[in-house]
Parts: C-alpha cells; sequence; structure tokens
C-alpha cells in the first residue's frame, strides 16, 4: 500500500513530513557505513603513518580500528534483524543473501583479530609493520566483497527497498532514454513487457 | 596480581568475563534446545539458574577483583554450575539414550538426533575454568597440581576435545555436505594435541605453533558462526521464517564456543 503523499500529492507542511515518519526502518544500511568508514580509515591513517613516520596518524588508525570492531556489532546484529524481515524466494537473491551472511561473521572475527593485534602493539609501544598492514588490507579486501554483496542485494534485487514512490508516466526499464535530438527516421522504441504482465 | 595486563585488565580477569562469555553462548543454544523440547522437566530449567548466577559472578570477580565475597561467590557459582552440567550429562544420557526406544542398540541414532550427550559437561567445564579463574584471582598459583598455566591449557585442551567430538557427530548427521564442516577437524583437534604437549612437554617451538593455532581456531570459530547462519538461511523460508528454523537448524552459537576456548588459550600463552 503506498503512501498517502504518494497518492498524488507532494509534501507541503512538516505536519506531513511527520506523518512519513516509519518507526522500525532498515538500520543496516545506516551502520555498515560506520563499518566501512572505520576500517578503511583505519587502513588508510596507518599506511600513511607508516610511510611518513607519523605516530599521530598511526595513533587514529588503532582508535578508527577500535571504532570498527564496536560499531560492527550494531552492524552484524541489524543485518540479522533486517534478514528475519527478508522475505526472499529461493533463487539468485537468497544465494546472495546466503553468502552475505556468512561472510558477515567470517569478516568480523578478521576485523575482532586484528584489533587484538592492534592493541598489542600498541601496548608494548611497537609501530605498524609491512606485515600488519598486509593483514588489514586483507581484512578489508573481505570487507569491500562483503559491502559488494550487501549493495547486490540492496540495487539489484531491492531487498528492503520500499519502492514507495511515484514513477514518471512514461518510464519504462526496458526502453532507452528519450533523445536529445529528434529524428524523423528513428520510429519510437517498443514498449518492453514488464515482469509479470499479462500477453 | 599474576601475570600480565593486556588492556587495564589481567590474565584471570579475561579468563573471568570469557567464562561469562562462553556461559552466555552454553545458555543459547541450551534454551533452544530446551525450549524446542517444550521444558519436559523443570530440570531443564537449571543450567539457566546456575549460568545466570555464574556469568554474574564472574563479570562482578572480574570488575573487582580484590573483594573477597566477590571471590567466594564465584567460586560458589563456579562449583553449582559444575553439578548442574554433571547432572545434566546424566540427564541427558539418560532421557536422550537409555530411556529411548532400543536404546543403546541405537546409540548412534540417538547420539546424532538425540540431546547433544556433550552439551552439558560444556557448562561444567566452564564452570572449572571460572574455579582456576577465581583462584588465580585470589593469588593462588596451583590448581590440581599443575601451575595455573598448565592447568589451562591442560583445560583448553579438555573443552576443545570435546568440542570437536560433538561438532564431528553432529556434521555427521549432516552428511559433512559443505566440505566446511570439516573445518573442525583441523586446526582445533590440533590445537588439542599442541596444548596437551605444552602440559607435557613445553617449549618454545611448540609454544608457537600453539598460538598459531589457537588464532585459527579463534578464526573457525567466526567462519562457522557465518556458516551456520547460512545453515539456517538454507532452510525453507530462511531467517524469514526465524524460531522454526532457528529450533530446527543448526545450533546458532555453537562454533562460537571455539572461538571462547581458543581465546582461553591466547590469554594463557600471551598473558600468564
Amino acid at each position: 500500500m503506498k503512501r498517502p503523499t504518494e497518492r498524488g500529492g507532494t509534501v507541503k507542511s512538516l505536519r506531513q513530513a511527520i506523518g512519513l515518519i516509519k518507526m522500525g526502518a532498515p538500520m543496516h544500511p545506516i551502520f555498515v557505513h560506520f563499518t566501512i568508514a572505520l576500517t578503511s580509515a583505519s587502513l588508510v591513517f596507518d599506511a600513511l603513518g607508516f610511510f611518513f613516520n607519523k605516530r599521530s596518524l598511526t595513533a587514529a588508525g588503532g582508535w578508527t580500528l577500535v571504532g570498527a570492531a564496536l560499531m560492527t556489532l550494531a552492524t552484524l546484529s541489524t543485518g540479522l534483524t533486517s534478514a528475519t524481515r527478508a522475505p526472499v524466494e529461493e533463487g539468485e537473491a537468497r544465494s546472495f543473501l546466503r553468502a552475505h551472511m556468512a561472510l558477515g561473521f567470517i569478516f568480523y572475527g578478521l576485523l575482532v583479530a586484528i584489533t587484538f593485534w592492534r592493541m598489542s602493539l600498541w601496548q608494548s609501544g611497537q609501530s605498524v609493520s609491512w606485515v600488519y598492514l598486509a593483514a588489514l588490507a586483507v581484512v578489508s579486501l573481505v570487507m569491500t566483497v562483503q559491502g559488494y554483496l550487501g549493495g547486490e542485494l540492496v540495487y539489484r534485487y531491492g531487498l528492503e527497498v520500499e519502492q514507495a514512490y511515484r514513477e514518471l508516466p512514461e518510464h519504462d526499464a526496458g526502453s532507452p532514454p528519450p533523445q536529445l535530438v529528434s529524428s524523423k527516421a528513428t520510429p519510437p522504441p517498443a514498449r518492453t513487457k514488464k515482469h509479470g504482465e499479462a500477453a | 596480581m599474576t601475570g600480565t595486563s593486556f588492556i587495564g585488565l589481567y590474565a584471570f580477569q579475561w579468563i573471568a568475563l570469557l567464562t561469562a562469555g562462553l556461559t552466555s553462548l552454553l545458555l543459547a543454544d541450551a534454551l533452544a534446545g530446551h525450549y524446542r523440547s517444550g521444558f519436559t522437566f523443570r530440570v531443564q530449567y537449571a543450567p539457566f539458574i546456575s549460568g545466570g548466577l555464574l556469568i554474574i559472578a564472574a563479570v562482578a570477580a572480574a570488575v573487582a577483583p580484590n573483594v573477597a565475597w566477590l571471590n567466594t561467590a564465584l567460586r560458589g557459582a563456579s562449583w553449582l554450575a559444575v553439578a548442574s552440567g554433571l547432572v545434566g550429562f546424566g540427564f541427558h544420557h539418560y532421557y536422550g539414550i537409555v530411556k529411548k526406544p532400543g536404546g543403546y542398540k541405537w546409540l548412534l541414532h540417538y547420539l546424532m538426533y538425540g540431546a547433544p550427550q556433550l552439551a552439558p559437561l560444556a557448562l561444567a567445564i566452564v564452570g572449572v575454568l571460572a574455579v582456576v579463574a577465581a583462584r588465580g584471582l585470589a593469588g593462588e598459583v596451583s590448581f590440581a597440581g599443575l601451575n595455573m598455566r598448565a592447568a589451562l591449557l591442560a583445560l583448553v585442551a579438555v573443552a576443545l576435545a570435546g568440542a570437536v567430538l560433538q561438532a564431528t557427530i553432529l556434521h555427521y548427521r549432516g552428511a559433512f555436505n559443505n566440505p566446511a564442516m570439516y573445518a573442525p577437524l583441523t586446526a582445533p583437534l590440533l590445537a588439542v594435541v599442541a596444548s596437551i604437549w605444552m602440559v607435557v612437554a613445553p617449549n618454545s617451538l611448540i609454544l608457537f605453533a600453539l598460538t598459531i593455532l589457537l588464532w585459527l581456531t579463534f578464526l573457525l570459530g567466526f567462519i562457522g558462526l557465518g556458516m551456520h547462519l547460512r545453515g539456517f538461511e538454507r532452510q525453507m523460508g530462511g531467517l524469514y521464517v526465524s524460531l522454526f528454523n532457528l529450533l530446527e537448524g543448526p545450533p546458532a552459537w555453537a562454533p562460537a564456543l571455539f572461538a571462547g576456548f581458543a581465546t582461553v588459550g591466547l590469554v594463557t600463552v600471551r598473558l600468564l
């Protein structure tokens, strides 16, 4: 069922906007950004600190990694919540979902392990090494694959996307975009059949 | 306080916190199993009482290691958990095998499909770990005739061996349908051997090997968590039919026990 504004109007007042607030919105897409940003920032800070010998940058790298390990707990738990609300049939999307769920915990295990490693380096007063940076790069690579799988779930399969916007009247996903220069010689594109539409 | 500290906590504080975490994982799986069987016996609530007390006492003793009465409370809760685990083992054995049609003649069937035989013993071993933690927090240097380091490594070996055995039975039930189901038979099993070796004849080479194996076991715990989650998702409806699949699927938190016991081992080799 579409929301009131999608039945023909636009949001014109604060009251109408407040009426659009929906509790229980998917939180997983919010938290994943913290995980991705903090982990990759840690790699960048540590690498810069290592190459330019800046202790302040390596300190920032350490704290961002600790932040990533903590925030990813929220990412995991909201991801599980999202999975319990996803009525996905068996098929391609479900395969992506399974891989995304399995890889999530694997990534978290790697993240926790490298965080402990980072904290032991900090405690013993040592700086980061090539080996550590390489390991963190591997963790970031796993995170990238995990993020790609999640992105596919949302942008290809529309998981937890409500699709409550109004479509343009002539919009058709199968048709090419309108031509900027009109050409009488080119016939109008044939309308492709929508999914589920009767022949 | 014995040993060295890591981010402000000493070895036995870490072990007390880890026992609390391990107990939480055990109780989560016990809740699923006992709920599935409908809490037929009142005694099925016992692990939640003893385990709950152990969690509270372990966290309190780790936070305030110098408070004597908290240490005493941890010892009491630990022995209660040990007793509860042993009684649970008896119940699982009697009602899960002996009293079932066919009894021991159908042993393999009931090992696979009956109450998990070794699960209550996991609570008992966590209870013993908590006893060691309490003694360590009180400044004692030995347990059962072994120094604390050797005692903890022996306990880690026993705990991991039990976890490997239980996982093997259940993965056999699952026909090892995924190659990853052989994982508990790799690094964790070698970690058991290396732990025992460290107890009997400690040397730096074995210590290095044990450290690597414990890290691998730690990571395997998380891989197991992910794969068990994938197992839920492979069932009809996946997590969308969450309660049903949670009860009928693989034990959700069991792989994390590998990570937990490995962490106890890592704390022992690094901080003691």
